[in-house]
């Protein structure tokens, strides 16, 4: 992950095209100063994983990142956009968003849904999603919630509205309205006992946990992490996903970085 | 938001701030325009991108009226019923899913049990298709029904043909979508959300069809005042009292 800090290779006065996206095909645009050169891999699963790594490595930086002052740290959101922005970077650039879309959810779906964006696995032909995953970042305690959503009217009106459930509940509730080929995934940015890493919680079944429990929240889901003997790469939990028989459950835990 | 109108809380968040709420729905086939329609109403934008919307979306406009501040919160998503049991978002009915339930893979029926909560706290709905689209057309029968089933009786219907400004394309004439509309007992417009046609007046007329009939059904039917489900998000409103809406 260190060499892929973007620091441009060429000097950017020299390179007419750093800053052109559209006029040179594919050129060295802005964007493709995110990602990170490594070989692109063949099958479908793998190739969706390796845009999950990326933005997990990419985030990782963010997340050891100390400034010696102490003055400086970037909040929840700020790693939330850096995952994003290198997820959808490198994700089109590898040309696979026909296939593999990944939605970003307005202010108000967040707080009614739960979810930060939606990753969907496409039908060829109509474009409706086979496979839908619902991503929840999970921040450290810590870190805090950052400023709240401020401001539009619609926002508070939306967390008037889902404020009797937590935001975990609310992501599996939706998640289970959809059906067992939708998929919520907490992605932890850091979690208690290694703050470095990115680690994920995906399952198709925690409504299964509704009845059960008291209360879907950060320390249940953590709780699965505690858990596992053993991490799923990003390239598997999507070939699990894409292997798994119509209407099982299937329940992994990932590492991400 | 961006809409100069809106009102402003004193203060206080705004929610005190106005005089009725109405909670109205954009229902419809996937890409007829729900998003789009709502986006220029709310934000004057529109954007040619087509971006599926996951589940559901909201947003929020202040209007007046006769000098009454009326706040539409404008819900849209492919918002089709399902049966009771797993109504999803109800405060008043939380339940666990129902075993081996099996989504379609069609995207106008994946969203389909997040949705009736939404559709009996509804006082007005724009039942959109898309003028080049028989399919989209075909459909509002069906959508009809489903305002039907889900909703309160006394919730007012606009069907609106959207994309009138792509003529050349027109699979469904204007009359049809009239007749249709004549037929359902619905309002009807064409519209543009690319090209801002009529999406104003849509709401608008919607808008004087609620306040018509809450006044004609005020002094008889005290569901008027107790019928919408969202009780949370009215609590915090003056309770729409028989005075009515003077419009
Ligand atoms: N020409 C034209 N295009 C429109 C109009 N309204 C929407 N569109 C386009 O039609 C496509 C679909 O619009 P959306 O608003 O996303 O449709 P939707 O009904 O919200 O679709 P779902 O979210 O899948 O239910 C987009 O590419 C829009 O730009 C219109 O009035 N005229
Ligand atoms: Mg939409």
């Amino acid at each position: 992950m260190g060499q892929s800090i973007s620091i441009p290779t060429a000097n950017p006065f020299q390179s007419s095209s750093f800053f052109s996206s559209s006029s040179s095909k594919r050129g060295p645009g802005f964007f493709t100063k995110l990602q990170i050169p490594v070989a692109k891999p063949k099958d479908f699963p793998a190739l969706i994983g390796s845009c999950m790594s990326a933005a997990s490595a990419r985030t990782q930086e963010f997340l050891t990142f100390s400034d010696p002052e102490g003055k400086f740290c970037p909040s929840p959101q700020v790693l939330n956009q850096v995952f994003l922005a290198t997820y959808i970077a490198r994700s089109v650039g590898l040309d696979i968003t026909d296939t593999f879309n990944c939605t970003t959810m307005t202010p108000e779906q967040r707080i009614l849904l739960g979810a930060d964006w939606v990753w969907a696995l496409l039908e060829k032909p109509t474009k409706n999603p086979r496979v839908q995953i619902a991503v929840r970042v999970l921040h450290l305690p810590e870190m805090g919630a950052g400023p709240p959503e401020s401001g539009s009217e619609s926002i508070q009106m939306a967390q008037m509205e889902s404020s009797s459930r937590s935001v975990c509940e609310r992501m599996v509730e939706f998640c289970t309205s959809i059906g067992k080929d939708c998929y919520a995934l907490f992605l932890f940015f850091g979690k208690r006992d290694d703050r470095e890493n990115i680690y994920g919680v995906l399952s198709n079944n925690f409504g299964a946990a509704v009845g059960k429990c008291s209360q879907i929240d950060r320390a249940l889901i953590e709780n699965f992490l505690k858990g596992a003997k053993t991490f799923e790469t990003p390239s598997g939990m999507m070939q699990a996903i894409v292997a798994k028989k119509k209407g099982d459950p299937l329940t992994l835990v990932v590492k991400f970085s | 938001m961006a809409a100069t109108q809106d009102v402003k809380g004193k203060g206080e968040g705004g929610d005190q701030n106005f005089d009725y709420m109405f909670k109205l729905l954009i229902i419809g086939n996937s890409s007829v325009g729900k998003t789009s329609f709502l986006f220029r109403y709310a934000d004057d934008a529109f954007t040619s991108a087509f971006v599926s919307t996951v589940g559901i979306d909201f947003k929020v406009k202040t209007v007046y009226k006769n000098d009454k501040r009326i706040k539409l919160q404008i819900w849209e998503g492919l918002l089709r019923g399902a049966q009771p049991s797993l109504v999803l978002f109800s405060s008043l009915q939380r339940c666990a899913p129902a075993e081996g339930f099996q989504s379609d893979t069609a995207g106008q029926e994946r969203y389909r049990t997040i949705t009736t909560a939404y559709y009996r706290g509804a006082m007005g709905f724009i039942l959109m298709y898309d003028i080049t689209n028989e399919e989209s057309f075909g459909a509002v029968q069906d959508w009809s029904t489903q305002i039907k089933t889900y909703s309160w009786d006394n919730a007012q219907v606009v069907l609106a043909g959207n994309k009138c400004d792509m003529d050349e394309e027109r699979v469904v004439s204007v009359d049809s979508g009239r007749l249709l509309a004549e037929q359902l007992g619905f309002e009807f417009f064409e519209t543009s959300a690319k090209d801002n046609i009529n999406v104003k007046q849509t709401f608008e007329r919607l808008v004087d069809l609620i306040c018509d009939k809450m006044s004609e059904s005020s002094d008889t039917d005290p569901a008027v005042t107790t019928g919408a489900p969202t009780a949370k998000l009215t609590d915090s409103a003056p309770p729409l009292q028989p005075q009515g809406c003077n419009c």
